[in-house]
């Protein structure tokens, strides 16, 4: 495989994961953006200090994010370094935001689709939503 | 019987008449075994990275050899607590039908040649276990009860799924 794809370091918690930087709109800052469209809280576990927000467009243009602790850079990472999960792990996640894996430094990092993070996301509250109302 | 290495282990040459050849490995006070075949080598299990969302019985992923391995805590597993992932535990690594994985235990004892006249129909009730054992058998270093680890696999992948 041929070809770099820069991807989103960050810090989230204790765990440091990737996006692929084409899907983040914008690195923003949580105090100033709208909290109702920020995860403040998702599987991938709870900023210790949300200090950036990953920014991205939902499918009906709309802007979403991810509170974070830290956004770590972006890095250009080769093609062939970014790699499927392992087929136990595939489809045993309770997740399908963990899209697959980038090998930074020899280290594999979850590589997080952050619209279908969202996405998952905010249909999960939906869904707790009506059934509070029930 | 073999001590575990982080050596390549060769594929354990044929048994002596009338043994089974097992590998075998310690979970919750436990002694339990599968097929030497399965395992292709013993290593030492390096940083594991989580992956979100997994279920307790996948506690992370590690490289070996340029391939991507997921772990699995045969511990979990079987409804035990979960084995000790310090920085001395040893995987076994695998092949279960299509699944190529490394195995986690609270201990990784080796190969161990089992003598067939041995190896019973497990008793009814045998603990958490139960429903994946194929036999119970007993060697020099005790009892072991031997599991049918690609069902076992294959219903913990399906219990997350179910989830």
């Amino acid at each position: 495989m041929t070809g770099a794809e820069p991807v989103v370091l960050f810090q989230l918690g204790p765990r440091i994961l990737a996006a692929r930087a084409g899907g983040v709109e914008r690195i923003g800052n949580p105090r100033e953006e709208g909290a109702s469209r920020l995860l403040a809280e998702s599987c991938l576990g709870r900023p210790w200090v949300p200090l950036r927000s990953l920014i991205v467009l939902s499918e009906a243009g709309l802007e979403a994010g991810l509170c974070v602790d830290r956004v770590l850079g972006v890095r250009s990472v080769d093609a062939a370094d970014l790699l499927p999960l392992p087929p136990l792990a595939a489809g045993a996640l309770s997740t399908a935001a963990v899209a697959g894996l980038v090998m930074l430094d020899g280290a594999p990092t979850p590589l997080v689709d952050l619209p279908t993070l969202i996405r998952e996301q905010q249909q999960a509250a939906a869904r707790d939503a009506r059934s509070t109302d029930a | 019987m073999a001590e575990p290495s982080d050596a390549p282990r060769a594929a354990p040459t044929a048994p002596a008449p009338g043994e089974a050849w097992l590998f075998c490995v310690r979970a919750g006070g436990g002694r339990y075994a599968f097929d030497a075949a399965l395992v292709s080598e013993v290593v030492r299990l390096g940083t594991l990275t989580r992956l979100p969302g997994a279920p307790p019985f996948l506690p992370g992923v590690f490289t070996h050899r340029g391939d991507v391995l997921a772990v699995l805590d045969l511990c979990q597993a079987l409804s035990l607590p979960a084995a000790s992932l310090g920085a001395s535990a040893r995987a076994a690594v695998l092949r279960v039908g299509e699944w190529r994985l490394a195995l986690l235990a609270d201990a990784v004892e080796g190969l161990a040649a089992v003598p067939r006249r041995t190896l019973e129909p497990p008793p009814a009730g045998s603990g958490p276990a139960a429903a994946w054992l194929t036999a119970v058998g007993r060697d020099g270093r005790g009892p072991v009860a031997v599991l049918d680890l690609a069902r076992l696999v294959a219903a913990a992948r399906d219990r997350s799924l179910g989830s």
